[in-house]
């Protein structure tokens, strides 16, 4: 290896990099509005439900009634109470009638009325019915005819452990920042091919193993530096920074493969973007799993960039530990080393 | 005795089942021009990727400066320049830049760009980008960044295609230069003026073969012919055109005929071009 080559051609990558209005535009911007839009959106998780209540006969007092993570509040009227639902004062709006106790008494179902915004969840009407159920037992003081037993299968319990949004969004930005450096590199590889000045490098000192070299160094900079200024910045190296930033550089590494792939695959320009599109979304796809739990399952796992999300969710987010997550490190690890020699290989014919 | 700066030996390269070099062996003295011309696809092109190690031979042995150029390739690298035939500058670099660049890939300290800039024409240019430049001011650029590293062999493949006057010749300047430093120079050109203006000897290449290879005043010798060409002016005032080939046993006598019998208006001397000369030992033209 020339190592003052490598250098030389590693300054003149960054050089052409942020001389392209485009590439320099988008990493700047990138950073800056990941970490805006990050301190932007809500830094804590509200598990308050808000419940509108008019009860015209019956007027239970609202401490009686608040328990934790519910939220009374008592209405003058019925309208008032449509009114709270509508302008989202509340998730629903309860209307206990007048004879609520005496039909309960008398084994007869009192009608109780529940008002939701049209763009209330299912499951969020679900809930509160059977909340109000249970709400009316305790406040009328018949007790269930049932007894509920709850148990908690065995696996991560993350109960108690909500995440801020932000901090559900932490990974998808860090991934995005990295992943959008397969683009980045290959447009770099591509140029020199489709521009001929790789015949001029190659009839200098340098070889094919420098510019390899070269190339590889420059993509991992560029990823993996983004990505962590970015954990840096939003307080994402606060726990565990060696795993995360170790997490960072695999990825960093992968997208650099990658980046080689695509390169290879290319014809010209067009289709680097073609590709490097297609990358980018298959990629994103496993930090939708931190953003809205449940939606992703088991088949995610196929996709490399699955295990930096999960590693840096899990680390930075919960705290784990390298005994949590070292064999998604060895995972991202293989498919590394596979997009690399892979990369390496098919670029290295178009090299010649 | 010089050393050879080039010896090459039934070299060959084919592409598939399409013979690109077929067997061709030379040699190229230090410090001399060698004119290596041909039409294109026959064969030029894969030759000289050969020789600067871009392609590796499927057959034969070439050296360079003594060195095997398959076995000592990174070695021979340093000691060539190569200038090509399509721009390939970082365009996004300013002059200085690109060649500050390849002075570091050669290992080059206290290298002066700009010095080698005022040779090629660019002074005064040397800080602007080159997407701005002219076709010749790029190809001005693309010479000098051969001269990097002061290479004791220099490829220049068709450098002065398709530039004006002015830049051409600052070029063929440079090239007479460097022979004079002692580098040898390896030209590919369509140009037979300029093959014949510069080089000591060319080569004639065509379907992958050497098919004549000396100097050309030898070959003008041998398969040319030169002529007195002549107008005459006769009785009736009308302009002919007269001529008598030289180097023949009539010659005298028809030369003599010619000034006693006509009335001459002009006369010159004219040889046969390279080009005649390819035509006449491929039996098709240049440009094909």
């Amino acid at each position: 290896m020339n190592l003052r080559a490598i250098r030389a051609l590693v300054a003149k990558d960054f050089t052409l990099f942020f001389r392209n209005r485009f590439f320099a535009l988008i990493t700047l911007l990138g950073l800056v509005v990941y970490v805006a839009l990050y301190f932007v959106m809500p830094g804590s998780v509200d598990g308050t439900l808000d419940i509108g209540l008019y009860a015209p006969a019956w007027s239970p007092a609202p401490d009686d009634i608040q328990q934790k993570g519910l939220d009374i509040h008592v209405a003058e009227s019925e309208d008032d109470l449509k009114d709270g639902v509508v302008a989202h004062d509340y998730v629903a709006g309860v209307v206990l009638p007048g004879d609520l106790v005496e039909k309960l008494a008398s084994g007869q179902n009192p009608q109780i009325d529940l008002y939701f915004a049209s763009d209330t969840p299912e499951e969020t009407k679900e809930a509160v019915a059977s909340l109000m159920r249970e709400l009316i037992y305790v406040q009328t003081g018949q007790p269930l005819a049932v007894d509920f037993s709850t148990q908690v299968l065995p696996g991560p319990d993350m109960a108690g452990q909500q995440i801020p949004p932000r901090d559900r969004l932490r990974p998808l930005f860090a991934v995005l920042l990295i992943v959008f450096e397969t683009y980045g590199l290959a447009t770099l590889v591509t140029e020199e091919i489709e521009h001929r000045t790789i015949q001029a490098l190659l009839v200098t000192p340098v070889t094919v193993k420098d510019l390899f070299a070269a190339k590889g160094i420059t993509g991992i900079t560029l990823a993996f530096g983004q990505g962590a200024l970015f954990m840096a910045l939003v307080g994402g190296l606060n726990q565990q920074p060696v795993i995360v930033i170790l997490a960072l550089l695999l990825a960093a590494l992968l997208v650099t493969g990658i980046g080689f792939l695509i390169a290879s695959l290319a014809k010209d320009m067009m289709s680097v973007l073609a590709w490097g599109v297609l990358a980018l979304v298959i990629l994103v796809i496993p930090s939708m799993g931190t953003m809205f739990p449940g939606v992703i399952t088991e088949w995610v796992k196929v996709i490399p960039s699955y295990y930096v999300v999960d590693t840096v969710d899990r680390v930075a987010s919960y705290g784990s530990g390298w005994p949590d997550i070292w064999q998604n490190l060895l995972i991202l690890l293989a498919f590394d080393m596979a997009f690399l020699l892979i990369g390496m290989v098919a670029l290295r014919r178009r090299f010649q | 005795m010089a050393q050879d700066a080039i010896a090459v030996e039934g070299l060959v390269y084919s592409y598939g089942d399409l013979v690109a070099v077929d067997h061709i062996s030379f040699k190229v003295a230090e410090g001399e021009i060698l004119g290596f011309l041909g039409p294109n696809g026959v064969g030029k092109t894969t030759t000289v990727k050969m020789l600067t190690g871009q392609l590796k031979p499927k057959g034969g042995k070439a050296h360079l400066l003594g060195m095997d150029v398959a076995r000592d390739a990174g070695k021979v690298r340093g000691e060539i320049g190569v200038c090509f035939e399509q721009t390939n500058l970082y365009e996004q670099m300013t002059a200085l830049e690109n060649l500050d660049l390849f002075a570091r890939l050669f290992g080059i300290s206290g290298f002066d760009a700009n010095a080698l800039l005022k040779r090629v024409g660019l002074a005064g240019r040397e800080k602007d980008r080159v997407e701005g430049y002219s076709k010749g001011m790029k190809q001005r650029l693309m010479v000098a960044r051969s001269l990097v590293n002061r290479p004791r062999i220099l490829f220049l493949d068709e450098p002065t295609a398709g530039l004006d006057p002015t830049s051409a010749e600052a070029i063929r300047s440079i090239i007479l230069e460097e022979r004079a430093r002692g580098a040898t120079v390896f030209l590919t050109t369509h140009d037979m003026m300029e093959a014949d203006k510069l080089s000591d000897r060319v080569a004639f290449m065509n379907k992958g073969k050497i098919v004549a290879l000396d100097t050309p005043h030898n070959l003008k010798q041998q398969y040319g012919k030169r002529a007195l060409k002549a107008k005459v002016q006769t009785q009736a005032g009308e302009l002919r055109d007269r001529e008598v080939v030289l180097d023949t046993p009539e010659t005298p006598e028809l030369v003599h005929k010619l000034f006693a019998g006509e009335r001459v208006v002009t006369i010159h001397s004219e040889e046969a071009t390279l080009e005649d000369i390819f035509i006449k030992i491929t039996g098709r033209g240049l440009e094909g």
